[in-house]
């Protein structure tokens, strides 16, 4: 009986000693060094979509390339107020430090000499032309970043199409062939505009002066980024999805200061920093660990969020993930209330009038009075104010008064500027009556959208704006497959839809050109079939300008959209981010999240 | 031991799983394959870049050229193709990882299904017409007339909202699948939900066989020689009233199988019912058909695997 009592005591003992280890264990994160940081450095949180590929080469999500940016750099980068800042390279070129030659054609990069991949391959010029060169054969969404660059087209003809018999098991695939070339040096697939006079130095020729070219170049994750050739060439299709291993070659290889070292599809990502990395700032953070959950998860995550199994939401591109209850319940809690950070988000929404598609448009179809007097009268009927406060409840978005372009990027006219963006409804039903006295051109409207986030609302919000400022009955057309909404939309199939672009580097050529310029015509992005002769000239103009000079000319381009009322303003998306506020340098800006090295936790 | 008319049984029934399985997967991938729109388009990807990826997936192909790809994949290969939401990652190691979770969640329904199906058919049957039957009776026409997914909600809204505090999210948290396998508290409603269902039938046919078999004269012998109750109950009558649980387990299986599907949707668990759902509206044409095409040898197998059992149950039955 004595031994069985000892016997317990020594089980308590050891219970209780167990249990003090594992709360010691658990607030790990309290422990502070004398800096005031968390003595551990791992940041977690959650995203709401899969990665579609970390290839620079052929990304074209935000999802993937606010994830992308730490691992990769590119010759510049946006700092954090979307100045364009040397990365890669020792300075930005211009004119007055040589970089660019006074015909605007040349560009000459000095690359810093300190650089290394994460598996600690040296990089040089070599690695530019490789990674730019590449990235025009694949053909990507955004290889057009680098159609300025002398023999863009000659490389991107000489790729050709991908074969169609590739499979996951052996077939020599499209990728495959142009490793073969690249790493053969193959001419074909080499720019003319693009060569490397020493290992530190890169000389850009282009075919026309390019204003834009600059900021392009330097979007993150995308085809101005620098990927490591023997990475990339142990696995062409797949190098992108495979974790770097100390020792090992291959795996998602770049510069930047972090690189993956765990994935499972579906499921988790993790990325490690790299020891001595060679930009500043150093990394604090030594791990990232980031959950891949279904959006319907997003409840459960804030809850997780406040016991702080996270530590933010909204980073990875989800930072329109949080729903207006979500938000309310973070702002109605005193303890988080100041851990919810709003950050205008550079995405407009606008609804299109389909006028260039006389088959499948409708009243709103072409030039004439009519038709511009309909578009007009739908835009005045629009209460701009009431909708973001009515459907935004002025947390999700804010009105859209000042132009296509977003509020705080370049190009945007100032607030109340659009006239399009006026709510004027006695003039809306004047020219209604002027235009369609009848009724009948405006009868069995349609407004066609995708489905899910805002848009069912903000659909039913312009259906009773409409029958209650025109007294015309709008049906609406939802579609829950948002790939056959845009491809109906891309093909004129619609009468009014629902548009928008979110802006990838902050150039108003990013929007004239892509979405209603002669680029756009002829890759079929022009949704609206907006065509007008004027508009592309002076856009060809603008384009080929240095910013400071072409800013009057693309509001001009401003100026014949809404003249031509090609579209109505909505609204300006707003970010929404849960932090922590033991979080340092975490946030935001218009475009992408602060990067991760910029990031640490402090004791608490 | 497996006699020659079993093993010729089994050949026969492979080849015919083998067809049915080249039938199913050339349904789903020819109707999946007319669903409008797919994988690439976006505001961003369009026009020469949207063409050059359907090529190089080669879904420009005619669709029976692309059936034809998919099929030598898997013959020459051993592969199920790439995804194409995640583009160009193989899809064999996803989704058996998947399949590995939903194996966890249909075990454990399983065994819920037949643990209280059987359990509550036998007390039913040993306390006939006493409060006990009538309540496990009760419970049993409750479990096949109420749909999983009913219960699914039911149950959430009772342990993830009502009791949460009650039980400190020791049943339910409503916090995304935490692992590989999740936990025994994620998995433990989830099963539930989905062998509650079957489980009530089971109850009923247990019962039945059960009070059917107890009446028989071995029965009354067993227990004249002064046999216990349970020995009699578990050792003489229960394996003969399993017999005709047994018929019934090929459907259990499937119906636990298929109702994962909604599950595991309801749950947010990420097995194979989950990405099923989601590849067809992601248009992941081929996670869609390598999927559907599992789900089909594991009914196939659940088949034969049921049918084989007989022979261990009943000894009489031969092949």
């Amino acid at each position: 009986m004595k031994h069985l009592t000892l016997r317990f005591r020594a089980v308590q003992t050891a219970a209780i000693l167990g249990g003090i280890s594992l709360l010691v264990a658990a607030c790990g994160n309290t422990t502070s060094t004398t800096s005031g940081l968390a003595t551990k450095q791992v940041l977690k949180f959650p995203v709401y979509q899969s990665a579609g590929t970390f290839d620079p080469g052929e990304a074209d999500a935000e999802v993937d390339t606010e994830i992308m940016q730490n691992v990769f750099s590119n010759l510049w980068k946006f700092d954090d107020k979307l100045n364009l800042v040397p990365d890669l390279a020792t300075d930005v070129p211009s004119s007055s430090n040589n970089g660019v030659s006074s015909d605007g054609l040349t560009y000459t990069v000095h690359l810093k000499q300190n650089v290394k991949f994460n598996n600690g391959d040296s990089f040089s010029s070599k690695d530019v032309l490789y990674s730019w060169n590449r990235a025009a054969a694949l053909q990507g969404a955004y290889a057009s970043n680098l159609s300025a660059i002398a023999g863009f087209d000659a490389v991107q003809k000489a790729a050709g199409a991908p074969p169609s018999s590739k499979n996951s098991a052996g077939v020599t695939s499209f990728r495959q062939t142009l490793e073969n070339k690249l790493a053969s040096n193959d001419p074909s697939l080499q720019m003319s505009g693009l060569s490397a006079p020493d290992a530190n130095t890169v000389k850009i020729t282009l075919a026309n002066p390019c204003g834009w070219c600059l900021t392009a170049w330097s979007l993150q994750g995308s085809t101005g980024s620098i990927v490591n050739q023997k990475a990339v060439q142990t696995d062409p299709e797949n190098w992108w999805s495979k974790v770097v291993t100390p020792g090992q070659e291959g795996g998602m290889v770049g510069t930047g200061p972090f690189y993956m070292s765990a994935y499972t599809a579906k499921q988790s990502l993790t990325f490690k920093s790299v020891s001595n990395w060679w930009g500043s700032p150093k990394p604090t953070l030594t791990e990232v660990d980031i959950a891949i959950h279904d959006p319907s998860a997003i409840a459960g995550d804030v809850t997780a969020w406040e016991q702080g199994s996270y530590d933010l939401i909204g980073y990875g591109g989800n930072s329109g993930n949080l729903t207006y209850p979500l938000i309310q319940g973070i702002k109605g809690n005193s303890r988080f209330a100041n851990q919810l950070i709003t950050q205008p988000k550079g995405r407009t929404t606008w609804l299109s009038f389909n006028v260039g598609y006389p088959s499948t448009g409708g009243p709103f179809v072409g030039e004439s009075a009519a038709a511009k007097g309909l578009r007009k009268a739908f835009a005045l009927a629009v209460d701009k104010n009431d909708l973001a406060k009515t459907v935004c409840h002025d947390v999700q978005c804010s009105a859209a008064t000042g132009g296509l372009i977003t509020k705080g990027l370049i190009g945007y006219l100032g607030d109340n500027a659009d006239p399009l963006a006026k709510f004027d409804p006695t003039q809306a039903k004047s020219l209604l009556q002027q235009y369609d006295p009848t009724g009948k051109l405006t009868a069995n409207l349609k407004y066609s959208y995708n489905t899910g986030g805002l848009n069912d609302p903000v659909a039913s919000y312009l259906q009773n704006a409409w029958q209650t400022n025109l007294g015309v009955k709008v049906n609406l057309d939802p579609s829950s497959d948002a790939s056959q909404f845009i491809s109906n939309r891309l093909s004129g199939k619609y009468v009014m839809a629902r548009d928008g672009w979110q802006f990838d580097y902050n150039h108003p050529q990013d929007w004239y050109d892509n979405l209603w310029g002669y680029l756009a015509t002829a890759s079929g992005a022009n949704t609206s079939g907006f065509d007008d002769p004027t508009y592309d000239s002076v856009l060809k103009q603008a384009d080929q300008q240095p910013i400071s000079q072409a800013l009057s000319e693309y509001n001009q381009l401003a100026k014949i959209l809404s003249d031509d009322v090609v579209y109505i303003p909505l609204y300006y998306s707003v970010a929404n981010f849960a932090i922590r506020s033991y979080l340092k340098g975490a946030g935001s800006n218009t475009q992408a999240d602060f990067y991760w090295n910029e990031i640490s936790i402090q004791s608490h | 031991m497996l006699t020659r008319g079993t093993l010729i049984y089994i050949g026969q029934r492979l080849v015919l799983i083998l067809f049915t399985v080249l039938m199913v997967s050339f349904g789903v991938f020819y109707v999946v394959h007319l669903l409008p729109g797919n994988a690439f388009v976006s505001d961003r990807v369009h026009g020469r870049a949207l063409q050059l990826l359907l090529h190089q997936y080669g879904l420009d192909l005619p669709i029976p050229v692309q059936y034809w790809n998919w099929l030598k994949g898997i013959f020459l290969h051993g592969s199920l193709g790439v995804s194409l939401y995640i583009r160009g990652l193989p899809i064999t190691p996803l989704v058996l990882r998947e399949l590995s979770v939903s194996a966890m969640l249909g075990g454990a329904a399983l065994i819920i299904t037949i643990g209280l199906g059987v359990t509550f058919g036998v007390l039913a049957a040993v306390r006939q017409n006493s409060w006990v039957d009538y309540l496990l009776t009760s419970i049993a026409v409750v479990g096949y007339s109420v749909p999983s997914f009913v219960i699914a909600s039911l149950g959430i809204l009772i342990f993830g909202q009502w009791l949460n505090n009650v039980t400190n999210g020791g049943i339910y948290y409503p916090e995304p699948w935490t692992g590989t396998y999740g936990t025994l508290a994620e998995l433990s409603l989830p099963a539930l939900a989905l062998g509650f269902y079957t489980s009530g039938q089971i109850t009923r046919i247990t019962r039945a066989a059960m009070l059917d078999v107890i009446q028989q004269d071995y029965i009354r012998t067993a227990r004249a020689k002064g046999l216990v109750n349970r020995v009699v109950i578990l050792r003489h009558a229960l394996r003969n009233a399993l017999v005709p649980v047994t018929s019934i387990l090929g459907p259990t299986v499937i119906g636990i199988i298929t109702g994962s599907v909604v599950i595991e949707n309801i749950f947010g668990i990420p097995g194979l019912g989950k990405e099923f759902v989601e590849s067809i509206f992601q248009h992941d044409y081929n996670v869609t058909v390598g999927v559907f095409t599992i789900y089909a040898v594991l009914i196939g197998f659940a088949n034969l695997g049921v049918d084989l059992v007989y022979t261990v149950v009943d000894p009489r039955i031969r092949y």
